[in-house]
């Protein structure tokens, strides 16, 4: 009982830190891009300890403090149930619906509380997520089907035992068009540049974001580093193969190999989010809606039913 | 209960460190914020980062002239962000009026008003010399002298006679129902 509180406590860590270190990649790499020297990779660490560091705080009521606590939560919830190389607590249980469906739920924490605070320009932000939010589970619900029908099973875990012997899962047609519908959907999840609709800085003035000041947005900072790792963590275990290293005699060094080789693949789905989303300008909304219910619907629901086949 | 001033520290390097700007631009200085942002002079190294929200800011860039009718949406932005803010004023108008000395309709000293931390002088001052109160700004945060969100709440009597001076008792109402007999007005046309 006490191991596994310690090694919750330990992976949370962990998916902190790094999602901490992936979020201050997002903005030197994307500084690098424009040709800029950009912050220091820790500066998202600089901003949450100053946001938690606030001397005065506003709140709109119940709702508004619960909304951020439960995204928090529900991000920490994912996190548990996606297997983290050989670690992981609850893997047993970790279905593909499941993670898919815990993913979406901090989405819905924050719009809680972005409505409850009254300001209308974070109304109309969650209204874009909201719509955002409907929009990608089309492509992310044929990915999920073709997946599920090709592997014949929906656990995560079994997923990743299944592509050690079968090579990784974009190396089989119907799943690599699944793999690119699931990208495309990712870059709305991490709130990337051509679907950053509903957060759009500059055009409504951050969104559902606009109201959290201080301690907040100082959590919501802790749920975005989460997030960034959990998905990116989901992503590579569905598709890149995940990481079961058994090179080496000791435990120890095995964990720590399959750290480093997941530690990898996240860095290289991330960098692809980076790429696009530096490069493309922001979708309206309509545009966005339609877009996801063209092509990536299309492009996964052929994977679905070549799998099938 | 844990003692946070054992942070303390900590957390004035993580202030100085992530100054978040709220892109308020007032009169020409909003011409010469985008080149700080940009390639050449990168502001971002500094972790500043420009943040349509007053909410989540921390430094509040008041770039050129102040008129009255901004002035009010001035209070309105300065007061909605939370408590460690500092106000960095650009150029000759907030100073002293600048070339508007004499103009009826811009305001000469802005410090009257909000409690500025640090001033640039020139019209327009370059980029670098930006970069310089910048610098100036987070020296003064490590050793705690940017202090006006202390003294808008200390000497708040002062500062509320001098809005109410210049703008008349209950100004805020005032704005805020400035609309509606207009809106009712279309609505009746309709």
């Amino acid at each position: 009982m006490l191991e596994t509180v310690l090694k919750a406590f330990l992976i949370l860590l962990y998916a902190t830190f790094v999602g901490f270190m992936f979020m201050g990649i997002i903005r030197i790499v994307t500084a690098r891009i424009h040709r800029r020297v950009g912050p220091p990779i820790y500066q998202p660490i600089l901003d949450t300890i100053k946001l938690l560091s606030k001397k005065s705080n506003i709140t709109h009521g119940l709702i508004y403090d619960f909304g951020i606590i439960y995204a928090l939560g529900a991000t920490i919830l994912a996190l548990m149930f996606i297997p983290l190389g050989s670690i992981s607590i609850l893997r047993a249980y970790g279905d593909l619906i499941l993670i898919t469906f815990l993913l979406e739920i901090p989405m819905l924490g924050i719009m809680f509380a972005a409505m409850s605070s009254g300001n209308p320009w974070a109304g109309l932000g969650a209204q874009r997520a909201l719509l955002t939010l409907l929009a990608i589970q089309v492509p992310l619900g044929f990915a999920i089907v073709a997946l599920a029908e090709f592997y014949g099973t929906f656990s995560t875990y079994q997923i990743v035992m299944a592509q050690q012997s079968m090579g990784w899962s974009i190396t089989h047609l119907p799943l690599l068009l699944a793999a690119i519908a699931y990208d495309i959907v990712l870059q709305a999840m991490f709130g990337k540049e051509p679907f950053d609709i509903m957060i759009a800085p500059g055009e409504i003035s951050l969104g559902p974001m606009v109201e959290f000041g201080g301690k907040h947005m100082g959590i919501l900072q802790i749920q975005h580093a989460i997030a960034l790792f959990a998905e990116t963590l989901f992503f590579s275990n569905i598709f890149l193969g995940g990481a079961v290293i058994t090179a080496f005699a000791s435990p120890i060094l095995n964990t720590i190999a399959s750290l480093a080789v997941l530690l990898i693949k996240q860095i290289a789905v991330l960098m692809i989010a980076i790429f696009i989303g530096a490069i493309f300008p922001r979708f309206t909304i309509d545009q966005a809606a339609r877009f996801y219910w063209k092509w990536p619907t299309i492009i996964a629901a052929t994977g679905a039913i070549l799998a099938a086949l | 209960m844990v003692d946070w001033r054992l942070f303390e520290p900590l957390f004035e390097f993580a202030r100085k460190r992530s100054l978040w700007i709220v892109a308020f631009c007032t009169g020409c200085g909003g011409i010469e914020m985008p080149p700080l942002m940009t390639s050449r002079y990168d502001l971002e190294r500094f972790g500043m980062m420009p943040n349509p929200a007053p909410r989540m800011a921390d430094l509040f860039l008041i770039t050129g002239y102040v008129t009255p009718k901004t002035l009010k949406r001035i209070i309105i932005t300065y007061e909605m962000q939370p408590d460690p803010k500092y106000v960095m004023a650009h150029g000759s108008c907030p100073l002293n009026g600048g070339i508007y000395w004499d103009a009826y309709n811009a305001i000469k000293h802005l410090d009257k008003y909000i409690p500025v931390d640090v001033y640039i002088a020139g019209c327009m001052p370059r980029p670098e010399a930006v970069m310089d109160g910048i610098k100036k700004i987070m020296e003064m945060i490590e050793n705690g002298t940017a202090d006006g969100w202390k003294r808008y709440k200390e000497n708040y009597e002062y500062y509320k006679k001098n809005q109410d001076e210049l703008f008349g008792e209950g100004w805020r109402e005032k704005e805020a129902r400035k609309w509606i007999p207009w809106l009712m007005d279309k609505r009746r046309e309709e």
